[in-house]
């Protein structure tokens, strides 16, 4: 008897935890509904609002339901994938946790009715998709991808924060519910919107910002299989689902994610026809498959909202099966190109017959759940115009064409390869999930409902979406077999076909965003390696790289606001007179380290200005800053006396002339940080008394605090929450500095 | 020079504890902090360091092999002291006794929950600089090695 190993363990644990996450969805669902509302920091306006509504509980229900079946797919595939790369099993511990946190995080994102709740959990779902991307980080591509995906969906993502912040300072709430109440047609909400919507657009992998779905193939199949057709790609439309109502005040955001999703969906679809990889044509389709729903926003109203909740819904069951298909497959023959495949259908009936259920859902023929989403697709269309109608059916041809192409190239034609036997688990997930697919063309009812719930979350309104078949000659029946029949010219029109995709291909490398994000990535990389080498070319470069800027933004601070009685020169008293003495002190010292060309006597001569500064504030009334400032002291010089008893002993010669212009930088750097620092200070000192504001509050109420010393009352008690920080950002150092320099051992 | 530093070193890491303990006791009624305890003790330690290396220091001061879990500990102690009202309802670093209540003492020492946030924040920063400390020194000698 083997032991299972340890990642077998893991894996099973996530996928009961998938599996009960999705019961509990369900139960959820069923019941309901329900909210959390949990104001855990009321003064910066930020609420823990978790609601399973209508678009909670399709969102959550497709993260927790496909993510038990890619999970259990995942169990029997990563042993297997991780065993071709010769790597250990072990490994699996890292892919597991990641792949939960998703999950987790796609569930909240999923619930989250407040905008910076929806941005953190946005963030997490990118973060923990960086980690699977570039599972194989041994592979160059693999890493490449997982930095493109981070930082086109990471980048964008600030500008739904952007958005929200927007929002915010115009109707004082970042609630979802509120803002739809309070929100009114004008400029800022619609810059905010559009923010929003740039984000969104960018996580569900929309043209122009498409180009990293395609690269992050280089994931393990399970990767795919769940986040790019049920989970990433989705969270981008789940934003648009969420926020529709402050969309739909705009008609121009509207027609922009009309354009954008028909664009993509034409971009996609064509692109789609032109891949040899497997992973790549249904990386291309799903770039087209979301354009359908984004362009179903885009027409907005009930029938759109309906209609992009179906098709969610539709489409992440059938991709999802179509991509374990090509796992498996993959896995059997140790081919992933279409053009190397081919009459696998005899050796491998189940697979073929389960994912021929799949690739008709996704052609929406009929007797799947596939046949609705493009019914209320066309209806939708066709509602919006005649245009939008004709592009419709184009869409649905090519996607036809493609989803065609792929599982005929995969299981039909004259060349039968001779596939190894796969594990039953790389086979049974894509048959549970076309048997989802099959019974929703029967009892389309369940599936109705869960759309119909999201749409009057999306539309504001209730919403019925009641797709039914029609024996009838009406619009949506004679779109759709134009479709198919257009759809079946393209797949037997195959040589010019074949032509006219890869001269778009082509094109697309070229001239695509794609090229932009290398060139721009290049060109930020080299300005950012030029200002670090200029920055420490040498120890004058570093310190007036922090001197000079310093200096500049004072002095540009001091420039506008109003100066006038923040200089005030006091009368010197008798009483002053140790001051006096210290500072002439600190004076001797400072021309000392300025002057002496030696080594240790400039160092003491640095402490004892620090002494004497410490010696200042003590006698001025400050004996915490004076502590403070003999301990920082004291642990300075020890430092350079330790770092310089190291050094070798300096050549007995007098050290190099600076040379003149140099010489002059110098001065200038020092005169701007100088005469900067000089008049802050100044200025500091002419107020010199707390009469107001915090400090004065601070002082008055350290009493209450039962506290003498009101440094001390701060630190603990008015701001203990930042030492709190501060000293958690040391333990984090004294990490940092044992993972670096020491192997990560802790002693 | 040194030998003034080779008699004083080993001899003055009491009077820094002592120090550092009294800056505590009376230092939420008077000057001194968590913060400047910690790094009293640990400047003390850290001569003992730049005097005999760490081979001879840790070896006579077997105690400073805690150093990371002191900080751990101490983190802990802060995170607790400040947490811990949040289960009560109360805003986080809400201290106890509240203004108002007579606060109850032990010769100099207060029992207030902020003087127990600043024996946490005592812990941690000498944990943590021993530590470092003690990681450069072990670099610096592989180093020489």
């Amino acid at each position: 008897m083997v032991k299972p190993p340890r990642g077998g363990v893991l894996a099973w644990t996530a996928v009961t935890a998938a599996f009960a996450a999705f019961v509990a969805c369900l139960a959820g669902w069923l019941a309901g509904g329900g909210s959390v509302d949990v104001a855990w920091a009321p003064t910066l306006d930020l609420r823990l609002d978790l609601a399973l509504d209508g678009v909670g509980a399709l969102y959550a229900l497709l993260a927790t339901g496909i993510g038990t079946i890619v999970f259990a797919y995942g169990a029997a595939y990563l042993p297997l994938h991780l065993e071709h790369a010769g790597r250990a099993e072990a490994e699996g511990r890292r892919f597991w946790p990641w792949m939960t946190l998703f999950m987790a995080s796609m569930v909240g994102l999923a619930c989250a009715r407040d905008l910076i709740l929806l941005f953190v959990f946005f963030d997490l779902t990118a973060v923990a998709s960086y980690f699977l991307i570039g599972f194989d980080r041994e592979r160059r591509e693999a890493r490449g991808a997982a930095l493109m995906a981070l930082l086109v969906t990471g980048v964008s993502a600030v500008a739904l924060l952007l958005g929200a912040v927007l929002l915010q300072d115009a109707y004082g709430t970042f609630s979802l519910p509120e803002l739809f109440e309070r929100a009114r047609r004008d400029t800022t909400t619609t810059v905010a919107c559009a923010l929003i919507a740039v984000a969104a657009l960018a996580k569900s992998a929309q043209v122009p910002l498409h180009f990293w779905l395609p690269r992050a193939m280089a994931a393990p199949t399970p990767v795919s299989a769940y986040l790019h057709s049920a989970a990433m790609v989705a969270a981008g439309v789940l934003v648009l689902g969420r926020v529709h109502p402050l969309l739909a005040l705009d008609r121009t955001v509207l027609d922009g994610l009309l354009v954008v999703g028909l664009t993509s969906i034409v971009v996609g679809g064509v692109l789609a026809l032109a891949q040899d990889e497997l992973k790549q044509i249904l990386a291309h389709s799903t770039i087209s498959q979301y354009g359908y729903v984004v362009t179903l926003y885009g027409i907005g109203g009930a029938s759109g909202a309906g209609a992009a909740a179906l098709y969610v819904l539709t489409h992440a069951i059938a991709k999802s099966a179509l991509f374990m298909t090509a796992g498996a497959v993959t896995e059997a023959t140790g081919e992933s190109r279409l053009s190397h495949l081919g009459g696998l259908a005899g050796r491998m009936p189940v697979l073929a017959a389960a994912s021929g259920v799949a690739a008709a859902t996704l052609a929406a023929l009929p007797l799947t759940l596939g046949f609705f989403k493009d019914e209320l697709f066309f209806g939708a269309a066709r509602d919006r115009g005649t245009l939008v109608a004709v592009m419709a059916v184009v869409a649905a041809a090519l996607t036809f064409a493609y989803v065609g192409r792929f599982w005929l190239g995969l299981f039909a034609g004259p060349r039968p390869a001779a596939p190894t036997a796969v594990p039953a688990l790389l086979v049974a997930p894509v048959a549970v999930l076309a048997a989802v697919a099959l019974a929703g063309g029967f009892v389309v009812g369940p599936f109705a409902g869960l759309a119909g719930d999201a749409a009057t979350v999306t539309h504001g309104a209730a919403v019925e979406v009641a797709p039914a078949y029609h024996l009838d000659a009406r619009a949506e029946n004679v779109m759709a077999v134009a479709a198919w029949l257009l759809g079946a010219l393209f797949l037997l029109l195959a040589r010019a076909r074949a032509r006219a995709t890869d001269t778009v291909a082509r094109a697309g490398d070229r001239f695509g965003p794609r090229r932009w994000y290398g060139v721009t990535l290049r060109a930020l990389n080299a300005y950012s390696d030029r200002l670090h080498d200029a920055e420490v070319r040498d120890l004058r470069n570093s310190i007036a790289a922090v001197l000079v800027p310093t200096g500049v933004l004072v002095a540009l601070g001091f420039a506008f606001t109003p100066t006038r009685g923040s200089f005030a020169v006091g009368a010197v008293e008798i009483e002053d007179l140790p001051i006096l003495v210290l500072l002439v002190l600190c004076v001797a010292a400072a021309f000392t380290v300025v002057r002496d060309p030696g080594r240790l006597r400039p160092v003491l001569a640095l402490s004892v200005l620090g002494f004497a500064l410490a010696g200042v504030y003590a006698v001025a009334g400050a004996p915490d800053v004076a502590l403070v400032a003999v301990l920082v002291e004291t642990i300075i010089t020890l430092v350079f006396v330790g770092v310089f008893s190291r050094l070798p002993q300096p050549p007995r010669r007098r050290p190099a002339r600076v040379p003149r212009s140099r010489g002059w930088r110098n001065v200038l750097a020092g005169l701007v940080a100088g005469v900067a620092s000089f008049a802050a200070i100044w200025a500091t000192l002419s107020r010199t008394s707390p009469a107001s504001g915090d400090a004065a509050e601070q002082i008055a109420r350290a009493r209450d605090a039962h506290g003498g010393d009101v440094v001390t009352v701060i630190l603990a008690d008015f701001r203990g929450l930042d030492t709190m920080v501060e000293i958690t950002v040391l333990a984090v150092a004294v990490i940092g500095v044992a993972s670096l320099l020491r192997q990560g051992r802790t002693w | 020079m040194s030998t003034v530093i080779d008699v004083v070193a080993p001899r003055l890491l009491g009077p820094a504890v002592m120090v550092a303990a009294a800056i505590i006791v009376k230092g939420y009624s008077d000057v001194g902090d968590g913060f400047s305890a910690g790094v009293i003790v640990a400047l003390a330690i850290a001569l003992r360091y730049v005097t005999f290396g760490s081979e001879r220091t840790e070896r006579s001061l077997r105690v400073l092999a805690h150093a990371p879990g002191v900080a751990a500990c101490g983190l802990l102690l802060a995170l607790a002291v400040g947490f811990l009202p949040v289960a009560a309802g109360d805003p986080p670093f809400t201290h106890r006794p509240v203004p108002g209540v007579e606060v109850v003492k032990v010769g100099t020492l207060e029992l207030i929950s902020a003087v127990a946030f600043d024996v946490g924040v005592f812990l941690l920063v000498c944990g943590v600089l021993v530590t470092l400390v003690h990681h450069l020194a072990r670099l610096v000698e592989a180093g020489d090695r």
